[in-house]
């Protein structure tokens, strides 16, 4: 699972969102506000991730259950699948 | 081919209908500056904006597409942005109200001028351009000015934002800047190409970071206006 092309995330006076640039803008002209755990995430899922490794990668950063962490993750997918924002 | 003089920046316009060059007639410029680009609106301009409000005339349309070469020119340039609000200015401080279309900015402002008389003047109704120069923030008149037609050809420096809603009763507090983050990106015109966007991100850290942030919960009444502005300008009255 892999974040589309021109879905951009920036830190903004300490805030996290996310725009769409390019030829996405067609298909996406809001604005996503991500917290610093979604952020995290993101970043990986820039580079690719699957779920397992996804939920290894937030066991290893954060202070974090392994069912609280598979939980949140798959809440996490599925808001960007629902929006499109995944490949 | 009209020049002008709009947000300091001054350039030609090459336009085919007489509705933009009248809008824009206070912004006329015959001084020694520097001519910064020519905007030349072309029926493929319009047709796009056709795209973006099908309702209005052509004539009309060709306006709004100067003012996005004018606020492309800006961004990419002049450390300017377009701010959807209704820009007061009182006593040389600027005052940005800015709301989705239909919330009351305009019906606030209008209260705060007869709140304060001729100590108040309009910048801008609705489309004023926001610039960033030496350290701070400033706030220009321009054509496109909203419905009552109200706006001045003149630069102000901005002492407070404020994001309005619909109340009973009157409050007003600090806005966070996550708050004013997404208001302020739903107030403006989003680039589509990257580098631009990241332009507009750093301007929009920096005004959030220098400028006087509020969140405004307000009816139509004098209270409101000397709510809103006792707050923000740390004047008693």
């Amino acid at each position: 699972m892999k974040i589309k092309d021109g879905f951009i995330l920036r830190e903004v006076a300490g805030n996290y969102i996310v725009v769409a640039v390019g030829n996405a803008v067609k298909d996406f002209n809001g604005v996503i506000t991500l917290n610093e755990t979604g952020s995290f995430l993101w970043k990986k899922l820039e580079k690719g991730a699957t779920e397992e490794e996804l939920k290894t990668a937030l066991l290893e950063e954060y202070d974090v259950t392994e069912e609280i962490a598979t939980r949140d993750i798959g809440l996490f997918v599925k808001k960007l699948t629902d929006a499109g924002l995944v490949k | 081919m009209p020049r002008y003089k709009i947000a300091d920046v001054v350039f030609d316009a090459k336009l085919i209908y007489g509705y933009t060059e009248k809008l824009c007639k206070k912004y006329e410029y015959d001084g020694d500056e520097p001519v910064k680009f020519v905007a030349e609106v072309t029926q493929e301009d319009i047709k796009a904006e056709q795209v973006l409000a099908e309702e209005f005339p052509p004539a009309y349309l060709e306006s709004l597409a100067l003012f996005r070469k004018l606020c492309n020119y800006c961004l990419k340039n002049a450390n300017g942005i377009v701010f959807h609000s209704s820009a007061i200015a009182v006593d040389g401080n600027a005052y940005l109200f800015t709301a989705p279309s239909g919330t009351g900015k305009s019906t606030h402002s209008r209260l705060w001028r007869e709140l304060l008389g001729d100590r108040a003047f309009m910048v801008n109704d609705d489309k004023p351009m926001v610039r960033y120069e030496d350290g701070a923030f400033y706030v220009y008149g321009t054509p496109w000015n909203g419905k009552h037609r109200l706006d001045t050809n003149c630069k102000v420096k901005i002492k407070a934002i404020c994001a309005i809603s619909q109340a009973k009763e009157n409050s007003i507090r600090k806005a966070t800047t996550a708050e004013m983050l997404i208001t302020i990106l739903n107030q403006t015109i989003r680039p589509q190409d990257q580098e631009d966007m990241d332009k507009l991100l750093k301007l929009i850290e920096k005004m959030l970071t220098e400028v006087e942030l509020y969140k405004l919960g307000c009816n139509i009444s004098r209270e409101a206006a000397e709510l809103s502005y006792k707050t923000m300008s740390g004047d008693n009255l």
